[in-house]
């Protein structure tokens, strides 16, 4: 623990001097670092991995939503899957018969995926706590349901062939190049997140977490709250989906947003720490991984996922995210002792 | 062209019955709901395991079916109570409202129905398995056939529920449970043993939700995944008929079954499943405190 930890004392106090220069340095300089992922990925392995990586982004993108309504704002929801597919399908489905480019069907995916969180964040004004999940379920549920009967929506076979986005002439049409896209976009997804998170609509959304009925004596418009965290991370969902959709093999399908995608969804924001967006982000890497390397125990593999869920509710209530904030805590109270006692000598 | 009523009358009596069922699983939740406090994600798996108990008892074993009905019922009670113990328990000791930390008694809900689901899978596979269950010729009203085993459910629904009803309402142990529900502290102070009743709510609605899977058994197949949809369907049940009151969530069954049974019969049979959320977001917009007007218990 001690090894690790002085090993990443350097690059930690490295980024917080580029973040007191200016917040948004060390973002670039994560994009600059992850850049030639794909490249090494490749060499040392195969494109395969690169795909991985692909769905690792994907899948953080999906995380730091959910944690928005979910660990900001309190409100329990397990129809996020829904959102996802009704992105990628709004978008592929304008790219595919009308024709247009990525970069006018991913915004109108994201936006489609915006009102349906409308739809869903209304139950949450009238129904509380598992209710709620219970309300959303449905609604996550009956999305899916509407996509596998209606043969528009690319019913049993499903969407085929919908085309790759291209700037000019560069198209991202191999894993290798999609990577660029998608990386930007969970970095992107990740600091807008941080971003919400310290503003003052970050505050209302604690708020509602902590107390409604305090929140709203306070001021604070609880309705208004708790749909617009719906929004947001129905926002994200969408721009996830819509991402997913035009990834190289154009592809997607009812079965790519069942039950047991939602289970894994919730397994990595749960893994990784109810409401800490890094958490989320660890959760989505190690369970994505975790979800390929156990493909071969096909029949297991949600038996183990559910079960790890419960017992990590039970015994490591807040997750991943939660140890490294008690290290970091521990530090902290560590260095104040220290320096208290170099005083007192 | 004139209008076929009498098909009309078939499909409301076939969702009546079928709303009966929902109305037990939905009791099921409402109780466990007052009870703990919680909804329990994993009811609609109770369900499914209690239709695959009812069908190893019944065809496997060879049981007449009111005893395998009985048995099933038994066998899911303790299952509930096992979970409800070893796993719920933990949870419901830390307290809590549905902050970030009573979140984690949904996800551990959610979790628990998948796990459930696999074990079920792995134990009896993936397809749909027939419920034999001999009842002889169908009934004959007017110009509709009603398969005997739809009557049967009808007559052991109203059965369960009158037992269930005499049970709350009459015995000391039942006004123990409503005391519970009321208010656990001063249960306590009254001498009430509060960990042993809830166990017993717990078990209590386990069984209703097995014995809703064995009644609907001969009508559908039995298979892993209907638990997951009957959950969604008893919880619109309940939502559409206030929460918490046992003739409200009978009533919203058979509401939830009647408007499903019409819409799959009068506008696309495809989307069957949609109708009854469509209903639940209906109500909760216009009248969210349900069709018969119990106060939802507001929990800042």
């Amino acid at each position: 623990m001690n090894a690790v930890a002085s090993l990443l004392e350097y690059p930690s106090s490295y980024i917080e001097k580029l973040g007191n220069i200016h917040r948004i340095l060390p973002w670039i300089m994560a994009f600059v670092v992850l850049l030639p992922l794909p490249h090494i990925l490749e060499t040392t392995l195969n494109e395969y991995y690169v795909y991985l990586a692909n769905r690792i982004c994907i899948f953080i993108m999906l995380c730091v939503g959910l944690n928005i309504v979910k660990g900001f704002c309190g409100q329990v929801t397990v129809g996020h899957v829904g959102l996802y597919a009704i992105g990628a399908v709004t978008s592929a489905l304008i790219s595919l018969h009308l024709g247009w480019s990525f970069w006018i069907s991913l915004p109108l995916g994201v936006f489609a995926a915006g009102l349906a969180g409308v739809i869903v964040g209304l139950p949450s004004v009238r129904l509380e706590g598992a209710y709620l999940a219970l309300a959303t379920l449905g609604l996550g549920e009956s999305v899916r349901i509407m996509i596998a009967v209606t043969p528009f929506f690319g019913s049993s076979t499903g969407l085929i062939s919908i085309p790759s986005p291209a700037i000019g002439g560069f198209v991202f049409d191999t894993y290798r190049s999609y990577y660029y896209l998608v990386m930007t976009a969970a970095l992107i997804g990740i600091y807008l997140s941080f971003s919400i998170l310290r503003s003052a609509t970050g505050r209302a959304f604690m708020a509602v977490r902590e107390d409604t009925i305090a929140a709203a004596v306070h001021g604070i418009n609880v309705t208004k709250y708790k749909l617009l965290a719906f929004v947001i991370s129905a926002l994200y969902a969408g721009a996830a989906g819509g991402l997913f959709a035009h990834m190289p093999p154009g592809y997607i399908h009812h079965n790519n947003f069942t039950i047991i995608e939602m289970v894994t969804l919730l397994l990595m924001v749960v893994l990784g720490g109810i409401g800490h967006i890094w958490g989320g982000v660890i959760g989505a890497i190690i369970v994505t991984i975790i979800y390929d390397q156990t493909l071969e125990f096909y029949f297991y593999q949600p038996l183990l996922f559910g079960l790890s869920m419960v017992l990590i509710v039970l015994f490591m209530p807040r997750g991943i995210g939660g140890m490294i904030d008690r290290y970091l805590v521990t530090k902290r109270f560590m260095a104040i002792q220290e320096g208290k006692s170099n005083g007192a000598s | 062209m004139g209008f076929d009523y009498s098909s009309l009358f078939a499909f409301i009596l076939f969702g009546l019955t079928i709303g009966v069922v929902y109305g037990i699983v939905a009791l099921g939740i409402s109780l466990i709901y007052s009870g703990l406090d919680i909804v329990h994600f994993a009811h609609g798996e109770i369900y499914m395991f209690g239709a695959f108990f009812g069908l190893v008892f019944s065809n496997q074993w060879g049981l007449p079916y009111p005893v395998a009905f009985v048995l099933a019922m038994l066998c899911a009670a303790v299952l509930g109570m096992i979970i409800e113990r070893v796993f719920y328990r933990r949870l419901t000791k830390g307290g809590g409202g549905y902050t970030v930390a009573g979140m984690g008694m949904i996800i551990c809900g959610f979790g628990m129905s998948i796990v459930l689901m696999n074990i079920a899978f792995l134990i009896w596979g993936a397809g749909a398995e027939p419920f034999h269950v001999d009842l002889g010729m169908p009934f004959q009203i007017g110009d509709i056939t009603l398969p005997k085993s739809y009557a049967l459910t009808a007559v052991f629904a109203v059965t369960l529920m009158t037992v269930l009803h005499y049970f709350l309402k009459r015995t000391k142990i039942g006004l123990a449970i409503r005391a519970v529900a009321a208010n656990k502290d001063i249960a306590y102070l009254m001498g009430i043993n509060v960990p042993l009743m809830i166990s017993l709510i717990f078990g209590l609605a386990c069984g209703l939700a097995a014995g809703a899977g064995v009644l609907i058994g001969p009508m559908q197949s039995v298979q892993v995944e209907m638990g997951y949809l009957m959950l969604m369907k008893a919880f619109a049940a309940a939502v559409v008929g206030g929460f918490g009151s046992l003739p409200g969530a009978i009533a919203g069954g058979i509401l939830v079954g009647i408007t499903e049974n019409l819409g799959a019969a009068y506008i696309s049979p495809n989307h069957k499943d949609i109708y009854a959320f469509l209903l639940l977001i209906l109500v909760l917009m216009f009248k969210p405190s349900g069709l018969f007007g119990v106060v939802a218990r507001v929990k800042a």
